[in-house]
């Protein structure tokens, strides 16, 4: 992990020490970035606006990424590593960025790659689905939505192939041909993986599952 | 003609995104209407379940790689000093909130907040807010600017109404639940969010620092009287 490197400025978590930066800036500025704060921070610490709007870009869509990494990951530990190097390694490659609306899928694919990498640099000790469960409690059953903490826990044990379609389409918004383009699948394929998703998750869940077709 | 399978198969897979043809289907189908609004339901507390949000408390490393674990003394002391680095200041620092995510969003539309008496045609608005599964009656007052926007991750309906004090923007935020009326003055936005009981949120704010939160407030009910919800 690198730590205090100058262009670790864009992340909200890690705060370069170099004395062009105040400190208090990251918490000052909360997570959250305020619409004309690039001309503030040009004006009061000289960052330029390419890294404040990246900043602001990476600000604007960690909640979201952080969820996903997590669902890929679970293991809310490794997904803020994996979005916390996907952002360092995203600020690298930014050029490649051509169009700021497509930021987030641009982002799921570096997250998607740098969680592949965290598998090849790093063995990874097999652990019991349950025990998984019961060591990310206090994720899965946030403060008063005890009532969702069954259906956490059933997304738990889908199978990857299963939850990451799912989460990339209710989580990301992301369309059959988008999930498609980003897990390199046909169309029919990602359908079919949803459709059993949903089933798994449902049967589960102890849903009645009465009317839901055969495969 | 769609048979009830294709139908079910279709919806497990894509239960947001029904064509014309499988809604056809469903109107004229009791069992797979029924199959609908159970699936609709599941679907809403799905999306709430995968919205989960950090503790602010410990962390369990229940996955960790055995690299880290059998690293030299130096690199894991230097990595453990980071980590509680980083990570006493990422709690000290205030995450985005709804009313910032919803303010955030603002910045990206700013046509919406054009002052006109020209009403969105009805077909175009029950298109934006058909996804929410809600119509508008014409209590609501003049809705000049409809669109669906994507906002955490979920399609939700962007409206802006305009009234005596000027156009107000309202965003109906079914994913998004409160347990209070919250207000808000933010980036030179004044608004307020409000439970929508069942049905998620909804943020209705003004632009400039003279905003009359009253106005909004009585925006946000009549925004609330109007709404029906469908199946």
């Amino acid at each position: 992990m690198r730590v205090l490197g100058n262009e670790l400025a864009v992340f909200p978590v890690i705060l370069t020490v170099t004395p062009s930066y105040s400190v208090s800036f990251g918490i000052r500025q909360g997570g959250f970035l305020k619409p004309g704060a690039d001309l503030y921070m040009n004006d009061q610490i000289g960052v330029n606006s390419t890294r404040a709007r990246f900043q602001a870009l990476c600000q604007s869509l960690r909640p979201d990424l952080l969820r996903f990494a997590f669902w890929l990951s679970r293991d809310l530990a490794l997904a803020e590593d994996v979005v916390q190097d996907s952002m360092l390694r995203a600020w690298k490659a930014r050029e490649s960025l051509l169009n700021e609306a497509a930021a987030k899928p641009w982002f799921l694919t570096i997250i998607r790659r740098e969680y592949a990498r965290s598998f090849e640099r790093k063995r990874f000790t097999i652990v019991d689905v349950d025990e998984l469960i019961a060591s990310e409690e206090p994720m899965l059953a946030a403060a008063g939505e005890q009532d969702l903490a069954d259906l956490r826990a059933a997304m738990f044990k889908l199978p990857d192939e299963y939850r990451e379609p799912l989460v990339l389409q209710v989580l990301m918004g992301l369309s059959t041909a988008e999930i498609a383009r980003e897990l390199g699948l046909s169309g029919a394929a990602v359908l079919t993986r949803l459709f059993r998703a949903r089933k798994q998750l449902r049967a589960l869940c102890g849903e009645d599952t009465s009317l839901d077709p055969e495969e | 003609m769609m048979d009830c399978a294709h139908y079910r198969r279709q919806m497990l897979a894509d239960p947001k995104n029904a064509g014309e043809q499988l809604r056809e289907h469903a109107l004229g189908c009791p069992d797979c209407n029924q199959f609908t609004e159970r699936l609709l339901r599941f679907e809403s507390r799905l999306e709430r379940a995968l919205r989960v949000t950090a503790p602010a408390g410990a962390r369990v490393r229940a996955l960790r790689p055995a690299a880290l674990r059998t690293g030299g003394l130096a690199l894991a002391a230097s990595v453990l000093l980071a980590v509680v680095v980083a990570g006493a200041l990422w709690l000290a620092v205030p995450h985005p909130s709804l009313a910032a995510d919803v303010v955030t969003h603002m910045a990206d539309e700013p046509q919406a907040w054009r002052s006109t008496d020209v009403a969105v045609p009805p077909p175009d608005l029950n298109l934006v807010l058909r996804d929410s599964h809600l119509r508008l009656t014409g209590g609501a007052g003049v809705v000049s600017y409809a669109a669906s926007c994507r906002f955490r991750g979920n399609r939700v309906p962007h409206l802006v109404v305009q009234t005596g004090a000027g156009p107000i923007t309202v965003m109906v935020l079914v994913h998004e639940s409160v347990r209070q009326p919250v207000q808000f003055a933010e980036a030179g936005y004044r608004g307020v969010i409000v439970p929508v009981a069942g049905h998620g949120s909804m943020a209705v704010l003004g632009r400039g620092p003279s905003t009359d939160i009253g106005a909004v407030q009585r925006i946000a009910a009549r925004v609330l009287d109007s709404i029906t919800w469908i199946p």
